[in-house]
């Protein structure tokens, strides 16, 4: 078992919030799009480094490649031309900084100094054993997902084509 | 070796940095991406402790797929609705939505 270097995890972990914390910031949507695609693919890389190369793979084809392009095209779908567009933050966002502290706070002291039954050279699935997991014992709940995406795609078709009819 | 407190550490700090998007911003896109951010946040929850787990690791990355599905539906039902809304009022701040007020 090939073990990763100890810092990878803690740079990866490091651009990954200045990520997610960029995209909150930034002004411009276009910049704050940018940095989600790049937290994302930070996040495949932690994927890596737990061992979960099939999720990695799904990360990269699905958020920074579906999702990501999805989220770009709506951006440049839909330019503000009306409103008070300079203020980015509306006017009770001061009341959501010490909530969201406080949930922080007492996330991390129940996830991050719990104390766990933790193996730390656990048997690693390859994709032979998530697959086999997701088309045996997850069948159902796989076709029944299957429903939701058809039913989403329908959705959106129906929901952004509405105004061609008229 | 990582401790397994360091992931979950991550996993929070990046969905309480979601959350304080979804809250404080007023653009219904940016709104939708963090809502993705939170929910990367719990996948990479779910990745730790299944990478940790006693029992296989298998089990964890399969409710990861489905999380990912579950988000697809999500962003592109959340994204028509916008396009929907922008072509109705061209408006794209989410206090200015007061159509379904009662």
């Amino acid at each position: 078992m090939n073990e990763f270097h100890p810092l990878a995890f803690y740079l990866i972990g490091g651009a990954v919030i200045a990520c997610a914390l960029g995209v909150v910031i930034f002004k411009n949507l276009i910049y704050s799009a940018i940095a989600m695609i790049c937290c994302f693919s930070g996040i495949s890389g932690i994927y890596v480094l737990l061992h979960a190369e099939l999720l990695a793979a799904a990360q990269l084809l699905i958020y920074v490649g579906a999702i990501s392009i999805l989220i770009l095209f709506a951006i440049m779908l839909t330019r503000h031309r009306s409103g008070n567009i300079d203020i980015f933050f509306h006017r009770q966002s001061w009341a959501a900084i010490p909530l969201v502290l406080l949930v922080f706070v007492a996330l991390a002291i129940t996830l991050g100094w719990g104390r766990y039954q933790a193996s730390a050279d656990s048997l690693h699935a390859g994709t032979r054993q998530v697959a086999d997991v997701l088309f045996n014992q997850y069948a159902f709940p796989f076709e029944v997902v299957s429903l939701v995406l058809l039913a989403a795609m329908i959705g959106a078709v129906i929901l952004a084509a509405k105004e061609r009819k008229r | 070796m990582t401790p397994l407190q360091h992931y979950l550490l991550l996993a929070a700090a990046l969905f309480c940095i979601g959350a304080w998007g979804v809250l404080a911003r007023r653009n219904i896109i940016l709104v939708i991406m963090c809502i993705e951010l939170m929910l990367n946040a719990v996948n990479v929850a779910l990745v730790a402790f299944s990478n940790y787990s006693l029992w296989g690791t298998e089990r964890g990355q399969v409710f990861v797929f489905f999380v990912f599905a579950i988000a697809a539906a999500e962003v592109s039902v959340g994204l028509a609705i916008t396009i929907a809304l922008y072509r109705l009022r061209e408006r794209m701040s989410v206090d200015e939505m007061k159509e379904m007020k009662g």
